[in-house]
């Protein structure tokens, strides 16, 4: 009934739901944007700002990227599946190394809690919650759009499902590329 | 009807209702606020026995008290009231509408966007019945007094969480559903004036929000983990040290803030000039003079908007340099907004002006928002801006522009689509009596705003300054702004009897009581569900009034041009 849910505009290119997915990534590109414009203007006006290695676990973040990588591959040969059950199987196998990095982050989370590292230790540390955590809480709204998009297949059918996934390959890409950022700002430098 | 409606006419019903009550208790703030400063110490009238005694002991407003209803007008009216009302009531109901579409793109996303604005007003509602009651940071919520404010201010923080992501899903729906759900043959071009504004409001409102979503978290990190974003070394609050590690920036927020709040002046105006033109070009039937300049200066002004903001902090000492640059840019936003009314008033000339009550609102939103765009070029200047800032010079600058500018300009819309809503008319002499009380009142309220400013009352004291000299010489003035508060408050209740009245009683017209051009007055009043008969298509652009030729003064942009003129 509403135009152009699956199939494309002529004149704009593309279907609804391409268009809704760019605009939201382009909204979550000023989110993180400004957060990122705070680390840099609290790190330089910093009086002292430890080296993220000395503080953090480098095997932890290191790990918790290949798994993120990995996912947001499947995610993507998701995208360009032949048919809408292909596209499910791989969008669930994502999801799978998604729930991995939430464990590697609650074990990494808890070791640095036992080890006294908190938010309030002072601004490195705040930084790195707020902006992992904000990360985390992406992969888990991804999560369960993933859920949404392999349980609603049945319902809406083969279309319908292939743009969600189309869309929500487009997400794990931008979920990769903020961890990346979030990865060489707190873990390497 | 069902109360979780995925129809954008319901969802725009309820966004209608939900805003105009938050508009409603927004202004009995006010009523609130402007007695105390006519009358501080004297116990408010009527409900002051009501109130708790933490907040008004025997009825007598404490400064706690008035920090909290200020900050909660300022609040409730921008992000609770006339936003709600410019984007969520007229954009849900008419855009798809005016584009010829039989839904928005995302009916579920829609009503989700209206239901996390209901939770977000209520969330921040809630302040008040928290311990230190509601937030008290002024509407900007600057740190380190918001970092260190009762736990109001967290109700306040979340409930911006709801609002933000709300108005998120709301935007990404409005843009989708204008460029993809366009009817056929209706090109950019060829969009209504109201359709543009809300195109360009909701970009602003995508890309503004979220710096300010991503500093709410930051707020709230501060006020729940303990950290110090925003928080300097060294800070002392009542003479002892506050615990936090300290090392951030209260400017941070500043400038988060503003990123977000400077579009959002434009958010409130660019709606209100969509409206003012439909119904100006309605009122005076002829086309509306420099379409094309209207739609180049609102892309200009929308890319422009996110270039100003550091113009709101002056007074942070950031010196030449950075204020050079923001004087400049401020002084180049003006140019669109110029071109905007100038079009307006030219668009005026040698029409034969009908006087509606929409016209009526339409035509004095002009010299208002007139009054409130002029009195804020000082303000982007520095060296005027310094000594005006605190004062209630800024008050009376933006209240002109959103008050009397962007309401008037809401009304005028409520008046001009009610028929297309209800299939009735708003009972005329009731709507004028609505228009000249509030005309009277709003201007008794905000013109002796700019002597006080000029006499260097500081715009935060809850006593009016009268601790000071220079607010003595003035505090006569403060008991006639009370006594137009009453007036425009008594001209409410008409607007309120005959929004009432007119729904139940309101004389019944046909589909096109304003014989109108745009698309959606060629369906039946009120539509029916999913809109249209059969799908609408545009063969001309938005405003052929007069066309000479032709037999009506109006011509449809459904209508097709006649299969041969030979």
């Amino acid at each position: 009934m509403i135009p152009y849910t699956v199939e494309r505009r002529a004149d704009t290119g593309v279907s609804n739901v391409t268009m809704g997915i760019w605009l939201f990534l382009a909204s979550e590109v000023m989110l993180f944007g400004g957060l990122f414009s705070a680390y840099a203007l609290l790190r330089v006006s910093a009086t002292a700002w430890p080296n993220g290695r000395d503080v953090l676990s480098l095997a932890f973040g290191a790990t918790n990227t290949v798994i993120l990588f990995v996912m947001t591959g499947l995610a993507w040969r998701a995208r360009s599946a032949a048919t809408a059950a292909a596209a499910r199987r791989g969008l669930l196998f994502a999801s799978l190394l998604a729930i991995a990095f939430l464990a590697v982050k609650s074990a990494e989370y808890s070791d640095e809690i036992g080890r006294g590292l908190l938010p309030k230790v002072n601004t490195f540390l705040a930084m790195y919650f707020t902006l992992t955590g904000l990360h985390a809480l992406h992969v888990i709204c991804g999560l369960v759009a993933n859920l949404w998009a392999i349980v609603g297949l049945a319902r809406v059918g083969d279309q319908m499902t292939l743009g969600r996934v189309r869309a929500l390959a487009l997400y794990w890409a931008f979920v990769d590329i903020v961890w990346m950022i979030i990865f060489v700002l707190m873990y390497l430098t | 009807m069902r109360i979780v409606s995925t129809d954008h006419k319901v969802i725009g019903l309820q966004y209608l209702f939900t805003s105009l009550v938050f508009l409603l208790v927004g202004f009995l703030f006010i009523l609130l606020i402007r007695y105390q400063l006519a009358y501080p110490g004297a116990p408010l009238p009527l409900i002051g026995r009501w109130l708790p005694e933490a907040l008004a002991p025997g009825g007598v407003m404490q400064p706690d008290f008035y920090t909290q209803l200020v900050a909660m007008h300022g609040t409730t009216m921008v992000f609770l009231g006339v936003v709600p009302l410019a984007v969520g009531a007229f954009g849900n109901y008419l855009l798809p509408l005016m584009v010829g579409a039989p839904d928005m793109a995302f009916p579920r996303l829609n009503a989700l966007s209206y239901w996390l604005y209901l939770a977000g007003g209520i969330v921040m509602f809630s302040g008040f019945f928290l311990p230190g009651g509601a937030a008290g940071s002024g509407w900007t919520s600057y740190p380190p007094l918001a970092d260190i404010a009762p736990a109001g201010q967290t109700a306040w923080l979340f409930g911006m969480f709801f609002l933000i992501l709300s108005s998120l899903v709301g935007s990404i729906n409005t843009i989708v559903t204008i460029l993809q759900l366009r009817a056929p043959g209706l090109t950019m071009m060829r969009l209504p004036i109201f359709v543009w504004t809300q195109l360009v409001t909701a970009f602003l409102l995508l890309l503004a929000f979220p710096p300010l979503q991503g500093a709410a978290v930051l707020q709230l990190m501060d006020r729940l983990a303990g950290t110090s974003f925003f928080l300097p070394s060294g800070l002392v609050v009542s003479g002892d040290p506050i615990a936090a590690t300290g090392g951030g920036s209260p400017i941070l927020w500043q400038h988060l803030f503003w990123f977000l709040a400077h579009p959002e002046v434009y958010v409130l105006i660019l709606p209100a000039f969509g409206i003012v033109s439909e119904v100006i070009a309605n009122a005076t039937r002829k086309p509306l003079a420099g379409y094309r300049a209207m739609v180049g200066g609102m892309l200009f002004m929308g890319f422009m908007s996110f270039l100003v903001w550091a113009h709101h902090m002056f007074l942070t000492g950031m010196g030449p340099t950075m204020s050079g640059f923001f004087q400049v840019t401020t002084m180049i936003i003006s140019v669109p907004s110029v071109i905007f009314v100038t079009t307006l008033l030219l668009s005026l000339y040698g029409g034969s002006i009908r006087f509606t009550v929409p016209a009526l609102f339409a035509l004095a939103f002009l010299p208002m928002f007139g009054i409130g765009g002029l009195t804020g070029l000082p303000l982007g200047l520095a060296a005027a801006d310094i000594p005006l800032h605190d004062t209630y010079y800024v008050v009376g600058h933006f209240h002109y522009v959103v008050a009397p500018g962007t309401l008037f300009a809401l009304f005028a819309g409520v008046y001009y689509w009610f028929p297309k809503v209800t299939g009735r008319r708003m009972n005329d002499l009731l709507g004028k009596v609505h228009f000249w009380g509030s005309l009277i009142g709003m201007n008794g309220i905000f013109l002796p705003m700019f002597i006080q400013g000029l006499a260097g009352v500081n715009r935060r004291l809850y006593d009016g300054g009268r601790t000071y000299t220079s607010g003595l010489g003035i505090a006569h003035t403060y008991s006639g702004q009370w006594w137009a508060a009453v007036l425009l408050g008594a001209a409410q209740l008409f607007f309120m009897v005959n929004l009432f009245w007119s729904l139940r009683r309101g004389a019944r017209t046909d589909a096109n009581p304003w014989r109108a051009t745009t698309l959606e007055w060629t369906t039946t009043s009120p539509p029916p569900a999913h809109n249209f008969a059969t799908p609408p298509s545009a063969h001309r652009g938005p405003y052929d009034y007069s066309t000479p030729g032709m037999a009506e003064d109006f011509t449809p942009q459904s209508q097709a041009p006649a299969a041969s003129q030979s």
